[in-house]
């Protein structure tokens, strides 16, 4: 070890300034505080209190008994399992349409692509005048087409507040998956596809049996890549909804912030904090996994 | 599209081939329908918004896809001033300004130690910046409120700076170490052989050769920035600290029935972005969609 100084000290010494400022400010602004989460999760701190009290694993021990958090788990599911399928197959659709980019081909990854740029809250803002109750296009339409029935204020309805949030956030988030598949779609073997051709396989064959086992590991990628960000949901939920109406659209980081910063239960906030860390941390290890497959 | 037919015939087997026409001719009509619906369907809220900035609440109401029948600039300019829009503007254009190019300075650092110098503990550091990538704002916004809190940073400027600097170093550092692994070390050694010193070697001819990567981050992170939601709401409760994303929320709640004043504060944060998006755009669907795989 000496001797690999002696040689690379000089090198070594500047790495080592190199990472200085980095790993400061993460330390202290992303490592304490983690490992400070854990910390707050066994006690009842309020937030205001000089001293917290430590309670072991109350918080752990609440958690199942609380009902709300097991809705607001419960519509993270419907949320990552409807979202994703919709979003996987609308995405696929659209980029397999593009393909061969036909003329305009710019013009729609452009266009399909625009929500992504934008803030949630513009989102959140352009959605909630589309579910407007009364002037909002979406029962203008319906109303236009003789179905005035249907009509309803989608956002407050506890019915349906959840989809309506769910269609604008798959509606912002559709354009990344098909830029991906697109990008995917441009290592497929058309090859494989020509001999199968010629060996008489129809479209859906053609699709069904050689394109898609081509791609499986970008819908894998794509898939997880949605599984995460359906669990981290928040923008588009606290903008259109709050959470609200009677709790029918709460999901896990919405309820936490909730919890944290409106009750000021700090230290049951940080219990649910760390439910949302241990979800994604899983995913991740699933992605890590996704990711070897793909370079076997 | 001529070079490829040495190689491949063409792109795509997947549509019939053109043995008739008609049937060619339907499936293009077909698919042109589908891709011109999806097309409206992303554009046709923002003509919406945009259209209703220059008109009077009472045409919003009577025909939400009526053109207006004078065009109100007036609205633009009272959600400008009254509205405070050029404060919210000027916040996120000063939060990019600082947020950026620290993220970017500090990955480029820490990547190019991370990826070529072969450090000793190299694999243990990089997995604790890794740990970033993986966990959500959520998993540190409560304790690192109290920090922020504690610091007497809440309701400064720096206060919202520095947590989201610090947020955006992970995945920074991830793509800046990528980069410099992927760059051939024998450059490194034939300028060190010709006398270069390491910080030559770093920022005149390493610096340089990575800079697709750099862009990539530059977008990403800027992008980041001038959307955050979570850490202005938190950390910059203070009307002159509100950049675009939370001016907009408490300019709705406090203009909720003036619905031409909010479609005219919305139009102005949307139209400036959308126009760079439009000029760079291959920077932002190679950055975006980097930033999401990783």
């Amino acid at each position: 070890m000496t001797r690999r100084w002696g040689r690379h000290g000089g090198i070594y010494l500047l790495g080592y300034l190199f990472l200085l400022p980095a790993a400061a400010v993460y330390l202290v602004f992303v490592l304490y505080p983690l490992a400070r989460s854990v910390q707050l999760s066994l006690t009842d701190w309020d937030g205001a209190r000089p001293v917290a009290t430590f309670v072991g694993l109350a918080n752990y021990a609440r958690l199942l008994h609380d009902g709300l958090f097991w809705r607001a788990l419960g519509h993270n599911f419907v949320w990552v399992g409807l979202g994703s399928a919709v979003a996987l197959t609308l995405s696929l659709l659209l980029a397999l349409l593009v393909w061969n980019k036909p003329q305009g081909f710019t013009v729609f990854r452009t266009v399909y692509f625009m929500p992504q740029i934008l803030p949630a809250v513009i989102v959140g803002i352009v959605w909630s005048w589309i579910y407007h109750p009364t002037f909002g296009i979406l029962n203008r339409g319906l109303d236009a087409l003789g179905l005035h029935t249907w009509a309803k204020g989608w956002l407050g309805d506890p019915g349906t507040a959840l989809y309506a949030v769910l269609a604008a956030s798959i509606w912002a988030t559709v354009g990344l998956a098909f830029v991906l598949f697109s990008a995917a779609l441009q290592g497929v073997d058309t090859e494989l596809l020509d001999a199968a051709q010629v060996d008489g396989a129809n479209t859906w064959q053609r699709v069904r049996h050689v394109l898609v086992p081509q791609l499986a590991n970008a819908v894998t990628l794509v898939a997880v890549l949605l599984l995460v960000h359906g669990f981290q949901a928040f923008d588009h939920v606290w903008i259109m909804t709050r959470g609200g109406p009677d709790d029918s659209t709460q999901l896990l980081a919405t309820y936490t912030y909730q919890k944290a910063f409106m009750d000021n239960e700090v230290g049951y906030g940080s219990t649910l904090s760390l439910v949302l860390t241990a979800i994604c941390l899983a995913t991740a290890v699933i992605t890590v996994r996704a990711r070897e497959r793909e370079r076997a | 599209m001529a070079t490829t037919t040495t190689t491949r015939p063409a792109r795509t087997r997947l549509a019939r081939r053109p043995r008739r026409s008609p049937a060619r001719l339907g499936w293009q009509l077909g698919r042109y329908a589908v891709l011109l619906a999806f097309l409206l369907v992303f554009l046709l809220p923002f003509v919406w918004i945009w259209s209703s900035a220059l008109k009077s609440n009472a045409e919003i109401n009577a025909d939400p896809f009526g053109l207006p029948s004078s065009l109100r600039w007036h609205n633009v300019v009272e959600a400008w001033t009254t509205g405070r829009f050029g404060s919210y503007v000027g916040n996120s254009l000063l939060y990019c300004a600082f947020v950026v190019p620290g993220v970017t300075v500090l990955s480029c650092l820490a990547g190019y130690a991370l990826g070529m110098l072969r450090l000793p503990g190299e694999r243990v550091i990089f997995t604790a910046f890794l740990l970033g990538i993986m966990i959500p704002f959520q998993s540190i916004m409560i304790p690192q409120y109290y920090l922020v809190r504690d610091l007497d940073l809440l309701g400064t400027y720096w206060g919202v700076i520095v947590p989201s600097i610090a947020l955006g170093l992970a995945f920074g550092i991830f793509v800046m170490r990528a980069f410099f692994r992927g760059l051939p070390p024998e450059i490194a050694d034939a300028a060190r052989i010709d006398g270069a010193s390491e910080w030559r070697v770093f920022h005149l001819i390493m610096l340089p050769l990575a800079r697709p990567g750099l862009t990539t981050l530059v977008v990403f992170q800027f992008m980041t920035t001038w959307n955050m939601l979570l850490i202005p709401l938190l950390y910059g409760q203070d009307e002159n600290l509100r950049p675009i994303s939370t001016g907009i929320m408490f300019f709705i709640g406090e203009y909720s029935v003036d619905r031409s004043l909010i479609a005219a504060g919305v139009s102005l944060s949307t139209v400036p972005i959308i126009v760079v998006y439009l000029l760079f755009q291959r920077h932002f669907v190679r950055g975006i969609s980097a930033g999401a795989l990783r």
